[in-house]
């Protein structure tokens, strides 16, 4: 598996995770039938995420990047498996201790209208951190929050401490989301699909904000996205899922430029290329993806993939480390 | 520190500024502009609530009588005068007012069964009570003489046998006898007034006065019976869709069967178990409306509870009772203020009706509802007895729900302030 | 008109009325539609291009309206087709595919009913017979196994949704596809896929798609011209590896450098452009773009610049490639 020989800075470690969502039964089929089916979401994922990194997860719809993220920072518990936050085991901690460790572990959500309060003020919003993880120190949160404000680009940060979320622009909402999620200095911060909802121009200079806080904080990104382009601005690292189960792992130049699992090959190239002179030629695998109730036997994207073989269908493929530091879940990916 | 000096700035729209420059008063007006019909209504009702409920904290400023006290003539119409009796003497008397000739020792005539003798009591009394408190020892108190006819009556004051002769205009122009030899010398009236605004009912008291008063106590009913609903009905609400589960769905189906239970009815059921009273009758509204803010407010906040913000808010680690007051309740609040509004509105209606019917307040408190159901009977006689206060009670109820409704229209944050 | 043209708009302006004043969500727009072209029209988020895809089929609800301009469709100015006409137009002529399949497509109709309908409401005396032969010949060029004719909306996936969508667009056999954003909401293999199929049934076809986009990549993928709108204004027109190995207005090159390359030949910076998109209601004098414009020169924050043909086919509205006497002015 993955290098474990510095301990020490591994930050997030998640072994072999699995989490399932139980389906909604009607009353009938409650009363008819016994057995209850899972949504397979996040199936024996094994990460980790070293301290100053930027570590993207990325995949497509049912691929668990969301569910592994929120269960990353310990927002839904694990069906499976363990996810250790520097050194602390997250499912064995209570409700108490987990929400003294929120400081340490903080979320951007993709969407900021819906996760900024309509009702509270954009530096009231910001100042809830310190206010639930630093109450003694309440002289400071003002000027905390103000500098705050000023290191996300609001400026002049007055003129947007009392303003309300309705009352500014879509990237400056985002900067305040930023903030919030700031403010404790965490540790690490799952941004999900941060910039997905900005506008393109508005995508660089929020992507470029963030570049600069992980400097200055010190910080650790676990980056959840569906947008590969994106991910290469920010991530170093970058894990490729494939409905619930790692497909490849390694650094962003590795992946990007010498992809070797058929899925990962597929989705590189089917992002499109802003340079007409570059169109793509690549087949897109046939199909659609599964259903996640009942995944595929042995291989989850056999049925999709034009070097499969027969026992792909029965067996399934474990990470192999095909190139240093760069893990491939298939048995007949070369090099 | 770059305060408010000159906000330009690069990454500020200009727009923004100029919001952010405006003062208070110009951003009322400017909402004008915003809100156009809304703001009318909520400026209008606004400035009728206000007025009315000046009316009821200060209403012994606005009414002209006591109430309660029997000020005239009953059944009087609105702007009618009331009845005036002449008081005649003899052209050789000396007397030049009514108080002169009442004495202990002087006689004063009268038709039998005239209205005259009311008026003539009422007078005394004023002037007796005025004695008294100026401390001037007198009593006035003249005897009366019964005469059957008018010429009979006038026959004895020129003869002296009167000091003094009451009767009314009517009365005095069918006497056949000749006026020269008597002189009018006052005018009495039984009642305080001239004439009555809005008139009188049939015990004699002023309508104008009562629904001002009535102001009061509509105004405390209804106002108390709301904010008792609103205290015990949205924590109510907010708690049992916050936390869900068996609590929410007991409490459910409790605030839901009294949900079923007619308004009314509900309201004399308790009404009539707990007994008379204002207080009482503050506990049996309220209770009518308990569920209906439960409702509302359990419904917006199993809507807010999923919103993305909450989510945030439990992943920067706060505790669930600040999720509920800080991120959950002021969200919700909007929806409530519109329903505060309505619930005062037909607050006042039920206790007019539980007054109309008889339970509540005692008989003689100036109520809108006890003056609807006296006065159901006068309806062809005297239609002014139900109208003004009917009329109080639509005016009122139409100015609190106007206010809501438009309130709410308002209030909820609009996604582009622009 | 010229053979090769489709669609010729002049002046065309889109005004709403808010509650602050009018908004021209769309001003003074002039751009041809040729036959048989991807055309891209790109943009970010209210600049408008959605709004003039909808103009193009006369789309705009009260309180916005279309406020000047003509649309011109093979010769005829269909600003003047009254509402039976309009009817007939849109579906036959020209028809719309947009970004929520969902919530575009009928929960209670199947697959196979949404088509036929289609067909007989602008084709009366079709019979059910025909029109299901001519829905299933379109299933089947989709891609869309036979098996999901029966289906209903909820049981596709958004893909096959889409596919639907551009079935319904495509059955009248319409000269035009307006496609609002018809991949947004799609995984990128599947945006890929019906990427694809969209091209080759432009080629099987010979039809113009208009793709309304805010994915630049996407138009680089697959249209043949690009049109870039910002704020109302559409600021450039051209080919697209003209556009793109040279793009000529100042916007178009800072919103190109800010579109992230996941190759890595390209530069590896992304253009930070300042500032923020204009409030519509009190637009910015002169260029709407001016204030935000690197090469901003006094002329620019006065006077609006018109559409200058600066190639053939390559028309630029900066005034950095038209002439006027006072541009030597300096401020003041």
């Amino acid at each position: 598996m993955e290098n474990k020989t510095k301990e020490k800075d591994i930050l997030l470690s998640l072994q072999n995770i699995k989490k399932y969502f139980p389906v909604q039964k009607s009353l009938i089929d409650q009363i008819f039938s016994k057995k209850i089916e899972y949504i397979q979401a996040v199936d024996d994922v094994t990460i980790h995420i070293r301290r100053g990194e930027a570590f993207g997860l990325a995949g497509e719809s049912g691929s668990g990047k969301t569910t592994i993220g929120m269960c990353a920072i310990g927002l839904e518990p694990l069906t499976e498996g363990n996810a250790i936050f520097d050194g602390l085991d997250l499912t064995t901690q209570s409700h108490e201790e987990l929400r003294k460790l929120r400081k340490r572990m903080q979320v951007i959500f993709q969407d900021p209208m819906a996760s900024l309060n309509p009702r509270m003020s954009l530096g009231s919003a910001v100042m809830q951190g310190l206010k639930i993880h630093y109450p003694e120190k309440v002289a400071e949160h003002r000027d905390m929050v103000i500098t705050m404000f000023e290191k996300v680009g609001l400026t002049p940060a007055l003129f947007y401490y009392n303003k309300y979320p309705h009352q500014i622009s879509g990237g400056q909402r985002q900067r305040v989301v930023i903030a919030r999620a700031l403010i404790t200095h965490p540790d690490l911060v799952l941004a999900d699909e941060p910039v997905a909802m900005a506008d393109v121009s508005v995508r660089s200079l929020l992507l470029d904000l963030m570049v600069k806080l992980k400097k200055e904080f010190d910080l650790t990104y676990l980056f959840i996205t569906h947008d590969l382009a994106t991910a290469k601005y920010i991530c170093d690292r970058i894990g490729i899922l494939y409905l619930g189960k790692l497909a490849e792992v390694s650094t962003v130049k590795e992946v990007y430029q010498y992809p070797m699992h058929p899925y990962t090959k597929a989705l590189l190239a089917a992002v499109p290329v802003p340079n007409p002179k570059k169109r793509r030629t690549e087949q897109m695998p046939k199909g659609e993806i599964p259903n996640p109730i009942n995944p595929p036997s042995g291989c989850r994207f056999h049925p999709r993939c034009p070097i499969a073989r027969p026992d792909c269908a029965e067996i399934e493929p474990k990470l192999r480390e095909l190139r240093p530091g760069h893990f491939v879940a298939c048995r007949y990916a070369d090099v | 520190m770059s305060d408010k000096k000159e906000l330009v700035s690069e990454s500020v729209p200009e727009w923004q500024l100029e919001l952010d420059r405006v003062g208070f008063l110009r951003r009322i007006l400017l909402a004008r502009k915003w809100y156009k019909g809304d703001w009318w209504f909520v400026l209008i009702s606004g400035i009728m609530l206000l007025f009315i409920i000046t009316v009821g904290i200060f209403p012994q400023w606005f009414a002209p009588h006591d109430p309660r006290e029997e000020v005239g003539p009953s059944l009087l119409a609105p702007g009618e005068e009331t009845p005036s009796f002449i008081v005649l003497a003899g052209s050789d008397s000396d007397a030049i007012k009514f108080a002169d000739i009442a004495g202990r020792k002087n006689k004063v005539g009268y038709i039998m069964g005239s209205q005259a003798t009311q008026a003539m009591r009422d007078t005394l009394d004023r002037l007796n009570t005025q004695a008294e408190e100026e401390g001037i020892d007198i009593i006035y108190q003249p005897r009366g003489g019964r005469y059957e006819t008018i010429d009979e009556g006038l026959e004895d004051l020129t003869n002296g046998k009167l000091d003094g002769f009451i009767a009314s205009e009517e009365e005095l122009n069918v006497a056949e006898t000749d006026f020269s030899n008597f002189v009018r010398i006052d005018e009495l009236r039984s009642s305080k007034a001239d004439s009555f605004i809005l008139g009188t009912n049939q015990i004699g008291q002023d309508i104008l006065s009562r629904i001002i008063w009535g102001t009061r106590i509509a105004l405390i009913v209804g106002l108390s019976s709301a904010l008792v609903s609103f205290i015990v009905g949205v924590p109510l609400g907010l708690f049992s869709g916050f936390i869900g589960g068996p609590v929410d769905r007991i409490l459910t189906l409790f605030m839901d069967s009294l949900y079923t239970f007619p308004g009314l009815i509900l309201a004399i059921s308790i009404a009539a178990v707990l007994g008379a009273g204002i207080g009482n009758i503050i506990v049996a509204i309220a209770v009518l409306y308990v569920p209906t803010y439960f409702r509302i407010v359990r419904g917006q906040t199993l809507t807010v509870k999923n919103e993305l913000y909450v989510k945030a808010a439990h992943s920067l680690g706060a505790r669930p009772l600040k999720i509920l007051t800080k991120y959950i309740f002021p969200n919700v609040l909007p929806s409530v203020v519109i329903i505060f509004s309505v619930n005062v509105a037909d607050a006042i209606l039920t206790e007019a009706g539980l007054s109309f019917i008889g339970l509540g307040l005692p008989p003689d408190t100036p109520d809108w509802g006890i003056d609807l159901a006296r006065g159901q009977d006068y309806l062809r006689r005297a239609w002014w007895l139900i109208t003004f206060p009917g009329a109080m009670v639509s005016c009122v109820t139409l100015a609190f729900s106007m206010l809501g409704e438009s309130l709410s229209e308002i209030l909820n944050p609009r996604l582009s302030e622009l | 008109m010229d053979r090769d043209k489709l669609v010729a708009v002049k002046d065309l302006s889109v005004t709403y009325q808010t509650r602050i004043g009018p908004v021209s969500a769309v001003d003074h727009v002039s751009f041809d539609i040729y036959k048989g072209e991807i055309l891209g029209l790109v943009g970010e988020s209210g600049c408008g291009k959605s709004t003039l895809g909808k103009a193009l089929l006369r789309m705009i609800d009260p309180p916005g309206e279309i406020s000047n301009g003509e649309i011109v469709f093979e010769d005829k100015d269909i600003m003047q087709y009254d509402d039976k006409q309009m009817r007939d137009f849109r579906g036959r002529k020209a028809s719309m595919i947009f970004q929520d399949p969902m919530t575009s497509l009928n929960p209670v109709q199947r697959v196979d009913q949404h088509l036929i309908e289609t067909i007989q409401v602008h084709e009366k005396d079709v019979d059910n017979a025909s029109a299901l032969e001519r829905a299933g010949e379109m299933i089947r060029k989709l891609g869309i196994g036979e098996d999901r004719m029966i289906s209903y909306p909820h049981q596709l996936s958004g893909g096959m949704r889409q596919r639907v969508m551009t079935g319904i667009g495509l059955i009248l056999s319409a000269n035009l596809i307006i496609a609002d954003e018809a991949t947004t909401s799609l995984d990128v293999i599947v945006e890929a896929k019906l990427a694809d199929q969209l091209r080759d049934i432009r080629d099987e076809f010979d039809i113009s798609l208009l793709m309304i986009t805010h994915n630049i990549a996407l138009v680089a993928e697959m249209a043949d011209r690009i049109a870039v709108m910002y704020a109302g204004h559409m600021v450039e027109i051209g080919d697209i590896y003209d556009v793109f190995e040279e793009p000529l207005h100042p916007y178009t090159a800072g919103l190109l450098g800010s579109v992230p390359n996941i190759q890595f030949d390209a530069s590896e910076e992304l253009y930070k452009m300042p500032g923020e998109p204009p409030n519509l209601t009190r637009p910015p004098e002169g260029c709407r773009f001016h204030p935000r414009c690197p090469k901003a020169m006094p002329i620019c924050s006065r006077i609006e610049p018109a559409m200058t043909e600066v190639e053939p086919k390559r028309f630029i509205h900066c005034w950095l490639y038209q002439d006027h006497p006072e541009k030597m002015l300096r401020k003041g």
